[in-house]
């Protein structure tokens, strides 16, 4: 086997063996240095003796090995026995008995990594690393961060776990609703630093990837939660229009002008059954709402059938009796200025408070296009020369400075 | 009258796990401290650094849970409960349920030692 195909295998094993190890043990760093060392068994042990049948199992168990021989030796050097004895089956039980599963602790890793005690700037990195397997250079790359400084981060949420003595039992029920919640803002927070970008190149790209994976397994290990499905539906509707966002030149294409046949159908579908599921299981929330603004775009079937504004504002104005945010305000002012036009937009925008907005683009980039279609050129012009410095990625500034172009023209035209 | 002694010091010279040769220094200095307080002593401890801090907000009625220190001007200490319990969440989950009689927080802190 070649070493990226080793690679996959580790990377496919690697949050299944974490969880269950840190479960058992209740120790991230212990969890995490033991499959590391694992893997590096595995590097010298295959090429001699081949691949095993189930190279998971195999890991697992020099993982198990790993941890129990430094427990050992821990308790030799201390003269005490085993601090905290694993619960059963032990792990010596496990050795012995080849065809044993490995449980899936997942869940249970999702919602450590995510705990509100942890930084919330380490949650989405630390679930990335632990329970998908990124390496830090990669989510360093996703996040743009240097990667000492995430390395830093992960180091202080992991002993902030540890020393603070965050529990490592899934939370009881009554707690759900506040843990959830920062499980799937933690994702949603990930999955749009991965989304951020138009172009979607090759780190970003195989990002989103592990995050449509890790929402589809919470939706999976929790069937029963409208939410996780609401959320696993809208990453997937995000996910199919990947394909469309961006022009062949590099450009952004906004969403109302992006062709329809070029979104992943299948992915759509995926998507449509996880809202399904998630609107039977509970009430319409943001999150919902959101996944369903995107279901009716995704119902478009090609560029000669009208945009679905009507219906999109219909879900904005449900939105924004929810959650009245500056977010919901912007996007609800785009579909404004669609159904009743740039002035009436640009009144919506009005409404807002502009100073808290100074450095927020969404909001000069739509102003500047209501601006430009209100015939109010030099006004556009400079709510565009805001957006640019504030350092648009690059799929998006190239379509602005195109814009920009084009109010030049027209000016010259006049 | 009793009294609580708050003590507060720059935690860096006792490193980030507050584990150094400088914390049994500090830690014998306050063993013999105590003793010499007799009876006069009813409790104490040491606590872990501010790294390990989490906080309990409440603004409105509403609690939420942060990492971190409490780190406003706008509260003052008022005061204290030890606890007993079996992990940082069973800790959150009583500091939420201290009384306030309007906004406040709650931080929530591990003690030196096992």
């Amino acid at each position: 086997m070649s070493g990226p195909a080793l690679e996959r295998v580790f990377r496919a094993a690697s949050g299944r063996i974490i969880a269950v190890l840190a479960a058992r043990y209740r120790s991230l760093a212990l969890a995490e240095d033991a499959f590391s060392e694992a893997c590096l068994r595995a590097l010298r042990a295959w090429p001699e003796s081949g691949v095993p049948d189930d190279p998971a199992a195999w890991l697992y168990r020099a993982a198990s090995r790993v941890i129990l021989d430094a427990l050992r030796q821990q308790s030799v050097r201390e003269r005490h026995s085993i601090p905290e004895p694993p619960p059963e089956p032990s792990a010596e039980e496990l050795l012995a008995d080849d065809s044993q599963v490995i449980p899936d602790e997942r869940l249970r890793l999702i919602f450590i990594c995510c705990h509100p005690a942890v930084a919330q700037d380490a949650r989405a990195a630390l679930t990335l690393r632990l329970v998908c397997g990124l390496t830090v250079t990669e989510i360093a790359r996703a996040f743009l961060i240097e990667e000492a400084a995430l390395a830093q981060r992960l180091v202080r949420a992991k002993r902030k776990i540890a020393e603070a003595g965050v529990s490592f039992e899934l939370p009881p029920p009554e707690l759900w609703p506040e843990r959830l919640e920062s499980v799937l803002s933690t994702l949603e927070i990930a999955y749009s630093r991965a989304h951020e970008d138009a172009s979607g190149k090759a780190a970003r790209a195989h990002f989103a990837a592990e995050i449509l994976h890790l929402t589809s397994l919470l939706a999976q290990l929790l069937p029963d939660e409208s939410e996780a499905h609401a959320l696993a539906a809208l990453v997937r509707y995000s996910e199919a229009r990947r394909p469309a966002r961006v022009d062949r030149e590099g450009l952004m294409v906004p969403l109302s002008d992006q062709d329809p046949q070029l979104w992943d159908r299948e992915r759509i579908a995926e998507a449509d059954a996880l809202l399904t599921r998630a609107a039977e299981l509970g009430p319409r929330t943001p999150r919902l709402l959101q996944a369903e603004l995107q279901r009716a775009w995704c119902a478009r079937a090609s560029l000669a059938e009208a945009a679905p504004w009507p219906q999109i504002l219909g879900i904005y104005d449900r939105l924004a009796q929810l959650r009245d945010d500056a977010f919901v305000r912007i996007n609800r002012a785009v579909a404004v200025a669609e159904v009743h036009g740039p002035e009436a937009a640009l009144q919506e925008l009005e409404r807002l408070d502009s100073s808290k907005l100074t450095s927020f683009a969404p909001y000069h980039a739509v102003r500047a296009d209501f601006l430009a279609r209100a015939g109010r050129r030099s006004d556009a012009r400079q709510a565009y020369e805001t957006v640019l410095s504030l350092g648009p990625p690059p799929a998006e500034e190239r379509w602005i400075r195109r814009k920009l172009a084009m109010l030049e023209n027209e000016d010259a035209a006049n | 009258m009793k009294y609580a002694l708050l003590i507060y010091e720059d935690e860096t010279p006792y490193g980030p796990e507050k584990s150094n040769a400088r914390v049994q220094e500090i830690a014998a200095r306050h063993m013999t401290f105590s003793q010499g307080l007799g009876a006069k002593r009813l409790g104490g401890a040491g606590l872990k650094g501010t790294a390990t801090a989490t906080t309990v907000h409440s603004r409105g009625g509403k609690k939420t849970v942060h990492d971190g220190p409490f780190a406003e001007a706008r509260e003052q200490l008022g005061g204290l409960y030890l606890v007993d319990v079996a992990s940082l969440d069973e800790a959150i989950e009583i500091a939420k349920r201290i009384p306030l009689v309007q906004d406040g927080a709650i931080e929530v802190r591990p003690l030196l030692g096992p």
